[in-house]
């Protein structure tokens, strides 16, 4: 009886050093993972002009956009996101800019949309040129505001 | 004095030229219609004139319509006039000659009469009255009353003429009297070379003041009687000088002379008073101000260089000058240039100055507004720009305008530096949306703003559009 209490309790230490040397192994693996995101780059896997967005989906992308809608909303989402970060959304009425908007990027990935509020004299044609932090240009989506 | 200081040397020289032209349009027409004609003109267009200026209506439209039809009718009617004027005259006949009046005179016709009578010995007795009457002198003689000609008085002498033998009386331009038979000279002392011919002739100059010419039917030469002496007449000078001095003839040539150069003298005058007062009328009567805007045009730039800018595109002159003048000019005829050669990138200046102003003659600079220009110029670089659809107007309910591509999606554009630098998008010209039912194709043109920016030659100017359209998820 003494042997077997004294084996299980062997095997138990045994067991808990394990424990802890997998434990003590378990966070050099995450710091290999976190190295290994952190040289991915922030990629865009979706970029759109929508009325608006519902529940991180853009509703009704178009490349055209009545003023009566009230609003237009540039839709962005980025997968991966290797760190938190910016992405830029530059508003360029013709080719005046007309506002520059900030969004914070989250890891692993992140949707994120700008809009605009629409009045009479934001008829013509726009453009959002998407950048991330650094300025780098992303991408550059072209619409028209009309009646 | 006041008008003098509006008169430019430009102005005397145009007044003296046509007054010159007009001259000489009277030394070569005088004599012809066509003279009168141009005075018949010249009246018109004055009573034209005053008929404007007193308000004639009808008057004043009358006479310019004839006026406006009287220069074709005066050279078709008077072409052959005209042209003989011009092609029997040499350039310099036509320039600055004076014609002479090639009248012969009846001396010129006796003196060749006489060398030709000469020339042939046929004799021939010819005399030329002076104040006397004879009358009672001379015997027979037929009249004739013929105008004097070299033909007529050949004939006359012919040796198959039944009147040879006789004199001929000749009354200033016309042959009197032919057969004519004078009285004898008794004189003992005459040369033995001398007949009867020669006999009568002296036979009448010692009873009158006549003159008598004798050709020697044997020697075929010409003697002249008067006042009882008979001389010899060794060449047609002398001859012709006894006969002018005979009839007083050299007196009335020297007063001839002096009433053509009187004429000519007078001619120039008019010629030149006329043509001043068609110059002030012209040029400085009834001042009158016009205000026109010319375009300014710009030369000798850089071609690299790129006007991107000017402070105005045209400016407005103030011009003066006679009524008739100012409603004469052409926006053509008025040129507004500025020259470039010494420009730079950048901002310019330049002052308009008369010398930057082409005017018609006698219209006058009164004022140039603005009288500164301000141009900018640029470096002129070629950009690839992309292309943007610049849609208008509403698209039909229910419909959504998905995408769009347009081809091509970038293009060249050649233009100033300084403005391509702040061009990031060119956009289509408009294109309507009202039309859209579905997915298409269609074809713009862009809008080139600026319009100082090129379309690099290769590139296209219209783009295709592709457009997908989709019904409106409900």
């Amino acid at each position: 009886m003494c042997v077997r209490y004294k084996l299980l309790n062997f095997l138990f230490v045994l067991l808990c050093t394990n424990l802890v040397f997998v434990l003590q192994a378990f966070p050099q693996d995450n710091q290999s993972s976190n190295s290994n995101d952190a040289l991915k780059e922030l990629k865009m896997d979706r970029a759109v002009m929508c009325e608006e967005v519902k529940d991180l989906t853009p509703q009704n992308p178009a490349v055209v956009f009545s003023i009566k809608i009230g609003k237009v909303s540039c839709f962005t989402s980025f997968d991966p996101v290797p760190e938190k970060t910016f992405v830029y959304h530059k508003w360029f009425h013709r080719d005046d800019l007309s506002t520059t908007k900030r969004l914070t990027l989250q890891p692993p990935r992140w949707g994120t949309y700008s809009s605009i509020q629409l009045r009479e004299t934001d008829k013509g044609p726009w453009r959002v040129e998407i950048s991330d932090q650094k300025g780098h240009l992303l991408r550059i989506l072209r619409f028209s505001i009309t009646d | 004095m006041p008008f003098l200081e509006f008169i430019r040397w430009q102005d005397i020289i145009d007044i003296l030229l046509n007054s010159y032209i007009l001259f000489r349009l009277y030394v070569l027409f005088r004599e012809t219609y066509v003279f009168r004609v141009l005075t018949g003109i010249a009246l018109l267009w004055i009573i034209q004139r005053i008929a404007v200026f007193f308000g004639l209506i009808l008057t004043s439209w009358v006479m310019q319509g004839i006026l406006a039809v009287v220069a074709l009718i005066i050279i078709i009617v008077f072409r052959n006039e005209i042209r003989s004027v011009l092609q029997a005259k040499n350039l310099r006949a036509i320039l600055w000659g004076f014609p002479q009046k090639s009248v012969p005179t009846t001396i010129q016709i006796i003196v060749e009469s006489v060398k030709a009578l000469s020339k042939r010995h046929i004799g021939a007795l010819i005399v030329l009255p002076s104040k006397e009457n004879l009358d009672d002198v001379v015997q027979g003689g037929i009249p004739l009353r013929g105008l004097i000609s070299k033909e007529m008085i050949t004939s006359i002498f012919w040796g198959d003429n039944p009147v040879h033998d006789g004199a001929i009386i000749i009354d200033e331009d016309r042959i009197d009297k032919v057969g004519v038979i004078l009285p004898l000279s008794y004189k003992s002392d005459l040369p033995a070379r001398y007949g009867t011919r020669h006999r009568a002739a002296l036979g009448l100059s010692e009873t009158t003041d006549a003159l008598v010419v004798v050709v020697s039917e044997e020697t075929g030469k010409v003697v002249v009687a008067k006042d009882s002496k008979i001389m010899d007449i060794p060449n047609n000078a002398m001859f012709t000088k006894i006969l002018q001095e005979h009839v007083g003839i050299h007196e009335e040539e020297n007063v001839y002379q002096q009433k053509e150069k009187f004429k000519m003298s007078i001619a120039a005058i008019i010629s030149v008073f006329f043509i001043t007062g068609i110059w002030f009328s012209f040029s400085k009567g009834l001042d009158t101000l016009i205000t026109l805007e010319i375009p300014v045009e710009y030369t000798n730039r850089n071609p690299g260089f790129e006007i991107v800018d000017a402070s105005v595109n045209a400016v407005r002159l103030n011009l003066g000058g006679s009524g008739a003048l100012i409603k004469s000019i052409q926006p053509e005829q008025i040129q507004v240039k500025l020259d470039l050669g010494n420009a730079v990138i950048g901002r310019n200046v330049f002052s308009i100055t008369q010398d930057s102003i082409t005017l018609p003659p006698g219209i006058f600079l009164r004022k140039v507004i603005p009288s500164v220009i301000e141009v900018t110029l640029d470096e002129t670089i070629k950009k690839e720009i992309p292309l943007q659809v610049d849609w208008v107007g509403e698209l039909p309910k229910g419909l959504i305008l998905s995408e769009v591509e347009i081809d091509p999606d970038k293009i060249e554009i050649i233009g100033g530096k300084r403005i391509l630098e702040n061009i990031s998008t060119l956009f289509t010209e408009k294109v309507h949306l009202d039309n859209l039912k579905g997915t298409g194709t269609i074809w713009a043109n862009l809008a080139l703003t600026p319009a100082a920016l090129k379309i690099a030659p290769g590139s296209k100017d219209k783009v295709r559009i592709v457009y997908v359209v989709n019904p409106r998820p409900k």
